[in-house]
């Protein structure tokens, strides 16, 4: 008996196919909820994501628009990587990016659990609040304004480090093309900006610690040290590991605006100012050269996604409930 | 399992088709507003609306005067025009990524020093234009001089409709005339870098917070050399017979000029922060600022002074030299991706020979932005600040009307100045990078580490011009320079020079 | 009773000396995070030719209010600044609620199949991603969005991580049970999600919300590479623009009473910090009614699943 083949399809597959539709339509008020967001996704994200094949081919503009000028564009393999490690750029600003995060994430960590400490044992809670919102500021301002701050401290002639420098009658310092301090400026204001923020997260799951805690600790005798140490602390660990973890795994994206609008675009300072971010950046605006930037992007990518999986491993083994997934 | 899985993947599948057609039909609706023309006043066939990038500080009333410019040329060619301006110091990079990513655009701005002309051409950014200029150019190409024609030739063909204008390139120091004259300076001897010192002691001494010696991060140096690339450190020696290719950095002129610099630097003549300046426009405007380094055409010292509302005078700094730079200093081109070259063509036709819509698009509406006091003449009205265009690069200079303070016989001083200026030794040779692309992307990156910083003397010469010249040579540059010399050994022997 | 209790308070506390130490680190620190902003304050108080001779000084020999009369005088461009700035986070606020509730709704229900699927779509997101060069091209090519307000809008407006925490948060804060016996009622998906997990998590949801706008006021990057119209610059991009040429104002302003020679006097430097000033003030009168939402938004997104 002669079927059309459409109707023999339907007949074989039809089973699978009419149950995916009812379930289809059986949810299709929830998949109307995440509809906006997943077309977002799937613009925002995998899009571009498709999108960095223009890595392996040397890009060149057609007519028809960027899709089909990607597809046109001639396969050039690894070709767009070897300039960024034909020099020793890659490594420069991956030492960069991975060092300043680091510095960030330890120092940052050490300096806001200190600071949350010694908030919660202020005696005299209402300089406390004021000192909490003073903090806090920094971490609402823009980097472009930061930069500006920045720019009233360093300025060369007119910066008031310098002007100080000169009280003690010290040489005035040409900060922004001297390489040598910025590794202690860009910390310094990455801490400037986030401690305030990061301790009153702290401070707010130590107040939460049970009191009875301490008093218990203290019939025994332990000292104000102790107490620290002993109950504070451990107490503090599971956020601490989260925020840290949630750290870990951007530590291969740097802040574009502080590397970017802190140290003024100066060129001298390239060797200890550029990351992967601002090095992807300036790549297209130098060179134009769209294949080798996204090279440069994929390379953060891959290299990012990577280091993420091994701290997610390293925590799992450690402590199961705390690893990300 | 594997039926979750394949309801899964048929929910990705169906998904992205969802994707595919909104998407789809975002880009139809964005391509229809673009290809949609202004006016549609039912004059036969709807009038082509031309995209045209230009560069300058973009001007308050540029739409304002383009909606007269569209009346006009509607009537003559049935095109109507929009122009986007897009400022000095993001020309450059904003047209790398427009270009690169297909923004739809007819007509750009493209020069030797702002949207590179030849690596451009060659990347197929432009049409190439021999027959669109045969067809729709010929009155054009009857008014500009053929030097600029012949000059902006890439590998034999046209690119770009090059602007009728000053061929020569000749550097001279501007100073702030009232200063000049408060001081008693004398001018008429200075011309080294070395001769400035002494007028720029004298104004450090006595005007502590005027910038001396004003300058922004493009600064270089003048040394008797042309470069073979537009922004990278190779260059041939101005009266050389060898043709050999150098590294600038390496030659004894810039050595000494940098340790010059460097001496400015150190003395205040230079403002501390020159290596991160982008534009040196508030100190004109203020006219906080005592002298600096410019390129001149003839009547350049009137130009300026109208333009920024107090007097300029200048002094010659270098001899005029032709270059593939000067030649190649201002055309318009017409993008790879315009949807009518044609009418591109036949714009740039009437706008280089028609001196109506040449005067428009650099002065504005007559009556609104300028006054006409005869055939000749015009004026500058106060509305002018809000369509304050640069003249080099909307097309033929010698369309334009003259200032009150003008010479009568400006134009011919202009031939004049064209006729005398001297070959430079490499005139017309174009480098073609494609072989050394990963290099050339390297070095672009040292140069931008090291450049600024050491033409304007923020740093000194002594250990970071060794440190320079080891991190070009890392990157790849000695191979760029080899692949030069071969080219330029190549194009000798074609040329016979 | 109430003694011991006392006494108990003071032996928990540290000592006077130490308690003294503490608040003079606590104090420092506090107003270094103030100080910068005080000091800009200052020289946009600066008479502009004390500035040219003096430098930055805290207290300047010659104070002025000239930059505050320039930037008023070109006012409309500050104000059309803020306009974009203001319309930019109002909508975009709104419109990333509206996108990440809904979607952090849909997968913290254990009765949607597709959960996991959608769950996995977005965690994807935060491990991989096109990078700049290629989100350029889609923003600006194929979704068309360049010189548009869209463009400062969209690329914010969803993050997986914001959708992980609401999700979480939902998860804790609205009980399965309540949405069951809404669902035995006859309430449909919609109608749960409007009148019971919504108001429920209402804390939760302000706080994204104020994560958001922060992110919207801040933002400068998307401007950067998407905005060259001068009339749809917002308020931060616009700080960038005057660095380089205060003069960006004033091209940008409708007053045309500014002719070229009173711009030669324009107080350069005390402008650019004055824009500065009054580009952060809102901020600062805000952020301290806001402080605890952000704080309580880590707390949110700690509590994992």
């Amino acid at each position: 008996m002669y079927r059309p083949i459409f109707l023999r399809y339907l007949l074989i597959g039809g089973n699978k196919v009419t149950a995916f539709f009812k379930t289809l339509i059986k949810n299709k008020v929830m998949l109307f909820m995440v509809l906006p967001g997943a077309l977002w996704f799937f613009f925002f994200s995998y899009m571009p994501l498709v999108g960095t094949i223009v890595a392996f081919k040397q890009y060149r503009f057609t007519r028809e628009g960027f899709w089909a000028s990607i597809v046109k564009s001639e396969w050039v393999g690894w070709d767009n990587f070897k300039f960024l490690f034909s020099t020793n750029d890659a490594y420069l600003i991956t030492r960069n990016t991975l060092f300043y995060n680091l510095a960030f994430i330890i120092i940052g960590l050490v300096l806001s659990v200190a600071m949350a400490i010694l908030l919660s044992e202020l005696v005299g809670k209402k300089l406390a609040k004021v000192y909490q919102t003073g903090m806090f500021l920094p971490y609402f301002l823009s980097w472009v304004i930061v930069g500006y701050f920045a720019f009233s401290f360093l300025s060369m002639d007119r910066g008031m480090l310098n002007q100080v420098l000169g009280w003690f009658g010290v040489d005035a310092i040409q900060w922004y093309s001297e390489p040598k301090y910025w590794p202690y400026i860009l910390i310094f204001v990455s801490l400037w900006k986030s401690i305030g923020y990061n301790s009153v997260v702290y401070l707010a799951s130590i107040m939460g610690i049970d009191k009875s805690l301490y008093e218990a600790a203290m019939i025994d005798g332990a000292s104000k040290w102790q107490q620290i140490k002993g109950i504070t602390i451990p107490m503090l660990s599971p956020i601490i590991i989260i925020m840290t973890l949630l750290a870990v795994g951007r530590i291969f994206y740097a802040d574009f605006g502080l590397f970017y609008q802190v140290p003024r675009d100066s060129g001298t300072l390239y060797a200890v100012t550029n990351v992967i971010d601002t090095y992807v950046y300036r790549g297209l605006k130098t060179t134009g050269e769209i294949g080798m930037s996204t090279a440069a992007g994929l390379y953060q990518s891959v290299v990012g996604f990577a280091l993420v999986m091994i701290s997610n491993f390293v925590v799992r083994k450690i402590d199961k409930d705390s690893a990300l997934f | 399992m594997s039926k979750k899985r394949k309801s899964f993947s048929l929910l990705l599948v169906s998904l992205m088709a969802l994707a595919l057609v909104v998407s789809a039909c975002g880009g139809n609706g964005n391509s229809a507003t673009n290809n949609s023309s202004a006016g549609g006043n039912g004059k036969g066939e709807a009038p082509v609306n031309l995209i045209w990038y230009t560069i300058g500080t973009p001007q308050k009333d540029v739409d304002r005067v383009m909606e007269e410019v569209s009346k006009y040329t509607q009537e003559k060619i049935n095109a109507t025009i929009t122009m986007k301006m897009v400022d000095w110091g993001d020309y450059q990079q904003k047209m790398q990524v427009n270009v690169a990513s297909g923004e739809p655009m007819d007509i750009l701005f493209t020069s030797a020093g702002g949207f590179d002309y030849v690596q451009n051409a060659r990347k197929g950014a432009f049409m190439e234009l021999d027959d669109l200029l045969e067809q729709y150019g010929k009155e054009l190409k009857d008014t500009i001089d053929p030097a600029f024609l012949e000059g902006s030739k890439v590998d034999g063909h046209n690119y770009g409709v090059p602007a009728n204008k000053e061929l020569p390139q000749q550097e001279v120091w501007r100073f702030n005339k009232g200063l000049v004259d408060k001081y008693n300076l004398d001018i008429t001897n200075v011309r080294s870098l070395d001769s400035i010192e002494p007028l720029l002691k004298t104004i450090k001494e006595n005007e502590p917070t005027i910038t001396t010696f004003a300058m922004d991060k493009n600064y270089v140096p003048y040394v008797p050399y042309d470069y073979v690339i537009t922004n990278l450190p190779l260059a041939v020696k101005l009266d050389t017979t060898d043709y050999k290719i150098v590294n600038i950095l390496e030659t004894p002129e810039m050595k000494e000029a940098l340790s010059t610099m460097r001496k400015y630097y150190q003395a205040g003549y230079v403002a501390p922060e020159a290596a991160t300046t982008g534009s040196t426009s508030d100190l004109m405007t203020s006219g906080q600022w005592f002298m600096d380094r410019a390129q001149t055409q003839p009547s350049a010292d009137n130009l300026w002074s109208a333009s920024y509302g107090y007097p300029v005078v200048s002094t010659q700094a270098s001899d005029a030299i032709i270059t593939n730079t000067s030649v190649q200093g201002s055309i318009m081109a017409i993008s790879a991706n315009s949807e009518y070259p044609e009418k591109a063509m036949e714009f740039l036709n009437l706008l280089n020979t028609d001196p109506v819509l040449r005067n428009m698009v650099d002065s504005g509406i007559e009556g609104v932005h300028y006054k006409k006091l005869d055939d000749t003449h015009y004026e500058n009205l106060a509305e002018s600040k809000n369509y304050d265009m640069p003249s080099y690069s909307l097309g033929n200079n010698m369309l334009l009307y003259l200032n009150p303070s003008d010479a009568d016989d400006k134009w011919e001083q202009f031939k004049q100045f064209n006729a005398e200026g001297v070959n430079s030794p490499i005139l017309s040779f174009n480098f073609d990078s494609t072989k050394v692309a990963t290099q050339m992307a390297a070095v672009q990156n040292v140069k931008e580490q090291f450049w600024s910083s050491l033409m304007t003397g923020t740093v000194d010469p002594e250990s970071y011009l060794p440190k320079a010249i080891e991190k070009f040579k890392e990157a790849g540059l000695d191979q760029v320079m080899a692949e030069a010399q071969t080219q330029l050994d190549a194009w000798r022997a074609e040329n016979n020079k | 009773m109430a003694e011991v209790i006392k006494k108990q308070r003071d032996f928990h506390q540290v000592s006077r000396g130490w308690n003294f130490i503490l608040h003079l680190i606590a104090g420092i620190f506090s107003f270094m995070c103030v100080f910068p902003f005080l000091f800009v304050v200052i020289i946009s108080l600066t008479d502009e030719k004390t500035l040219a001779t003096d430098g930055y000084r805290l207290i300047p020999a010659k104070w002025s209010l000239e930059a505050y009369r320039f930037v008023f005088e070109t006012g409309d461009t500050l104000l059309r600044s803020y306009g974009v700035t203001i319309l930019v986070t109002v909508v975009g606020t709104i419109l990333s609620l509206i996108m990440i509730s809904l979607y952090s709704y849909a997968i913290s229900r254990k009765s949607f199949p597709y959960r996991r699927f959608f769950s996995i779509f977005a965690i994807v997101t935060m491990l991989f991603n096109g990078g700049m060069i290629p989100t350029y091209m889609v923003v600006s090519q194929l979704l068309g969005l360049k010189d548009t307000l869209w463009a400062l809008i969209l690329p914010l407006a969803m993050n997986a991580f914001y959708i992980m925490i609401l999700r979480t948060f939902y998860s804790t804060s609205v009980p399965e049970p309540i949405i069951e016996s809404a669902r035995i009622d006859g309430a449909g998906d919609f109608y749960i999600f409007l009148r019971i997990v919504l108001p429920l998590s209402l804390p939760g949801l302000a706080t994204i919300g104020l994560f958001s706008t922060l992110g919207y006021w801040n933002d400068w990057f998307n401007a950067l590479l998407y905005i060259d119209k001068p009339s749809l610059v917002p308020l931060q991009s616009m700080l960038m623009r005057i660095e380089s040429s205060i003069a960006f104002i004033q091209q940008n302003s409708q007053n045309s009473s500014l002719s070229l020679t009173a711009l030669q006097s324009i107080p350069q430097d005390t402008s650019r910090m004055a824009m500065v000033v009054l580009a952060t003030l809102p901020i600062i009168f805000a952020y301290p009614f806001f402080q605890r939402y952000f704080v309580q938004g880590l707390t949110v997104g700690a509590v994992k699943e």
